[in-house]
C-alpha cells in the first residue's frame, strides 16, 4: 500500500516537474530567451564566476586567450545517501572524475545501521563514455590479483549524467549544444536550458542561476525515470586544499522524484587538475560487446 | 670518447654567432606550417643538426609549455586538446584586466594541466602518483637542480648529428623546472644495447640511435629510477624504464615524440604529446651559458600550490 502510495506521489510529481518545465520551454520559445550574443555573455559569466574561464600573464602567455581549464576534478565530502531500503545513512563521498573523456569513480562507504554491529558498505560505481562497472577497489580487475570488475552497463547513463549535472559539466554542455541553449528568466533568475548529446541524447537540462552567476540548481527533463534528477548548489568558494580560484560548491543535495537521494557536504574539492584515470578492463569491454544495453 | 664528441661542438657552434630569440606571436600556440627544405646528410638521411630553440625555449614560456603539455590555441576563440581532438571552450579577451602575481601562478598550473593525454600507472600507483603530485614543491627531484633526465628534458635544443653519432645539448631550465645543464652522446653505428642488468643506473641511461625511414629513432634504457619522466604530475618510473624517442625533421621544424616503457609500474607504454621545435632562423644563434641551477627553497613554503 505504502509503495503503491510513493509511486502515485512519484508519478505526480514527474507530472508536474515535466509542465514546470515544458513551461519554461514555452516562455523561451515566446521570446523571452536572449539571442546567441546573451547566451554566450551569460556562460562567460557562469564560467568566471566557476574560475573556469583562465589566462595567465606568466612568461609570455599575456596575449593567449582565457581557456577552459576544468578536466579533471576530485571531491571528497560527508555526506547521506539513500540505500537500497530506502534509508540514509552516514556516508564518506570520494567522487573522481573527468570531461575529456567524460567519465567517474564515485565511492561510497557508509556506515552501518545498527551503531555498528554491521559491517559498513563500500560501493565503487565506475563509468567511462559508454562503459559501466562496479569495482572492489579502485582499479579493480585492470591487472590479475588487483580485486574484481563487474560490469553495470546499464547504469552508464545515469553516472554520466552526474558529471554533466555539475556546475562545470553546465558550462560546457551548454557551450557544446550552440543554438540550442536558450536564456531566460524565472522569478527574477536567469535559466539555461540546453539538451545534452551523444549518450545523454535526450536528455534537456535546467540550469538556474544566482545574483553572482552560480548554478545554484539543475534539473533534467527525460523519458528515462534514472535520467530525471533535481541538484542543489550552494556555498560556493575555492575548497581545494591546494588553492586554484575555481569555485565549487561546498553543499549538494540531490533529489529524484522530489526525494533527497545524496546530501553532500564538501570537505576538499581538487580543481587542479589530480592524477585521475578511467581505464575499461577487458571484462567490461567484452560485457559490453555482447550485451544489449549499450 | 665524450671529450672528442665534445670538441666538435665550438666548430659547428661556431656557425651561429648571435643569441636573440625570435619574437613569435604568442597570442596563439599553434606552430607555423614547416617552411625550406630539409637538408641531408652525406649518407642521405635528413640532417638534424642545428639550434632548435626557434620558436623560445622547451619550458620556460606558457605558450609552449601549454602546447607541450596537450593545448593547441588556433586563435583567440578555438583551441583543442592535442590528444583527444576534443574542443576546449576559448575565450578572447577584450578587456586585458590586471592580474595579480597569485592569479597568473594559479591560472598557469590550470592550464598547464588541462590535456588529457596521461600514463596509465598500475592501480595500486595511483594513489603514489597523486600523493607526488600533490606535495611536488618537495617531492619534484627537479627542484634539487638534478639532471631532468629523460624524456623529461624533451626534444634537444642543440643537435649535433655526425657520421656515426648525435651529440644532443640540453642547457640548463629554470622556470617550470630548474635542471642542470644536460648532454648525451648517442652512438649511431649499428651497436646494440648493454644488458639491462650490466648497466649502473644514470640520468639520462644508454642511448643507441637508427634511422626508420627518415626518421632518427633513439633507445634508451639503463636509467637510474631519480627522474619524473612527464614535465607534470609526479609521474616516477623504476629502473626498468625503457624509453624510444622519434625525430623527424620537415625543413625548419623538427617533431619529437617520447614512447615510455615500464611494465614495473604502467599498465601500458605512454607516449608523450608530439613536440615540434623550429630551427632558429638566425645563423649566427649560440647556445648561451645559462647560470647555475639554484636549489628551491621551499622550507618556508605556506602551501602546496604547483609550481
Amino acid at each position: 500500500m505504502l509503495k503503491e502510495a510513493n509511486t502515485i506521489r512519484l508519478s505526480l510529481i514527474t507530472v508536474v516537474m515535466v509542465f514546470a518545465f515544458q513551461t519554461a520551454q514555452a516562455q523561451t520559445n515566446n521570446g523571452t530567451a536572449g539571442n546567441t550574443a546573451d547566451v554566450s555573455k551569460t556562460l562567460k559569466s557562469v564560467a568566471d564566476a566557476l574560475g573556469m574561464a583562465r589566462r595567465t600573464n606568466r612568461a609570455g602567455g599575456g596575449r593567449l586567450p582565457e581557456i577552459d581549464v576544468i578536466n579533471r576534478m576530485e571531491i571528497w565530502g560527508d555526506a547521506t545517501s539513500t540505500g537500497g531500503s530506502g534509508t540514509a545513512p552516514k556516508t564518506e563521498y570520494h567522487m573522481a572524475f573527468s570531461y575529456n573523456p567524460p567519465a567517474e569513480r564515485v565511492e561510497m562507504t557508509r556506515a552501518s545501521q545498527d551503531g555498528g554491529g554491521a559491517a559498513s558498505q563500500h560501493i565503487i560505481q565506475t563509468v567511462r563514455e559508454g562503459y559501466a562497472w562496479n569495482e572492489s577497489q579502485p582499479g579493480a580487475g585492470l591487472e590479475p590479483g588487483w580485486g574484481t570488475a563487474t560490469p553495470a552497463m546499464s547504469e552508464a547513463k545515469a553516472r554520466l549524467l552526474q558529471v554533466w549535472i555539475l556546475p562545470y559539466g553546465v558550462v560546457k554542455a551548454a557551450i557544446a549544444a550552440g543554438d540550442k541553449t536558450k536564456i531566460s528568466t524565472e522569478n527574477e533568475a536567469t535559466v539555461i536550458t540546453y539538451p545534452l548529446s551523444g549518450q545523454l541524447a535526450g536528455v534537456t537540462v535546467k540550469a538556474t542561476l544566482d545574483a553572482k552567476n552560480f548554478v545554484t540548481k539543475v534539473v533534467t527533463q527525460a523519458d528515462n525515470p534514472a535520467l530525471v534528477i533535481e541538484a542543489d548548489y550552494s556555498e560556493y568558494a575555492d575548497h581545494g586544499e591546494i588553492l586554484s580560484g575555481v569555485n565549487s560548491p561546498g553543499h549538494i543535495v540531490q533529489k529524484q522524484g522530489g526525494r533527497p537521494v545524496l546530501d553532500i557536504r564538501i570537505k576538499n574539492w581538487d580543481s587542479a587538475g589530480p592524477y585521475v584515470v578511467f581505464p575499461v578492463p577487458e571484462n567490461v569491454k567484452k560485457a559490453a560487446a555482447q550485451g544489449p544495453s549499450r | 670518447m665524450l671529450a672528442g664528441g665534445l670538441c666538435i661542438l665550438p666548430t659547428a657552434m661556431a656557425l651561429a654567432q648571435e643569441a636573440g630569440r625570435p619574437v613569435m606571436d604568442r597570442s596563439v600556440n599553434v606552430r607555423p606550417k614547416p617552411t625550406g627544405v630539409t637538408p641531408r646528410a652525406p649518407d642521405g638521411h635528413p640532417d638534424l643538426t642545428g639550434l632548435w630553440n626557434g620558436a623560445g625555449d622547451n619550458l620556460g614560456s606558457i605558450p609552449n609549455q601549454l602546447h607541450n603539455d596537450g593545448i593547441a590555441i588556433e586563435s583567440q576563440t578555438s583551441s583543442h586538446d592535442v590528444y583527444s581532438g576534443a574542443k576546449i571552450a576559448t575565450w578572447p579577451v577584450t578587456e586585458r584586466k590586471p592580474i595579480d602575481d597569485t592569479e597568473g601562478e594559479r591560472s598557469a598550473t590550470l592550464l598547464r594541466r588541462v590535456g588529457s593525454n596521461k600514463p596509465i600507472y598500475r592501480p595500486k600507483y595511483w594513489e603514489m602518483v597523486k600523493e607526488l603530485d600533490s606535495n611536488a614543491n618537495e617531492e619534484d627531484p627537479s627542484n634539487n637542480c638534478m639532471p631532468a633526465g629523460i624524456p623529461r628534458a624533451g626534444p634537444p635544443p642543440y643537435i649535433g648529428q655526425f657520421p656515426n653519432y648525435f651529440i644532443f645539448i640540453y642547457p640548463g631550465e629554470g622556470g617550470l623546472i630548474a635542471t642542470q645543464t644536460m648532454y648525451r652522446m648517442i652512438p649511431a653505428d649499428g651497436r646494440k644495447h648493454t644488458p639491462l642488468q650490466d648497466l649502473d643506473g644514470t640520468y639520462t641511461g644508454e642511448s643507441v640511435a637508427h634511422w626508420d625511414g627518415d626518421t632518427l629513432v633513439v633507445d634508451s634504457w639503463g636509467f637510474n629510477s631519480s627522474t619524473w619522466f612527464d614535465q607534470l604530475g609526479g609521474d616516477f618510473h623504476s629502473e626498468n624504464m625503457h624509453v624510444v624517442e622519434r625525430f623527424h625533421r620537415d625543413g625548419n621544424e623538427l617533431t619529437w615524440t617520447a614512447t615510455v616503457d615500464d611494465p614495473d609500474v604502467l599498465l601500458e607504454p605512454w607516449t608523450t604529446n608530439p613536440r615540434i621545435q623550429l630551427l632558429n632562423p638566425n645563423p649566427k644563434a649560440i647556445l648561451q651559458e645559462v647560470l647555475p641551477c639554484s636549489e628551491r627553497e621551499f622550507a618556508h613554503a605556506v602551501s602546496k600550490d604547483h609550481h
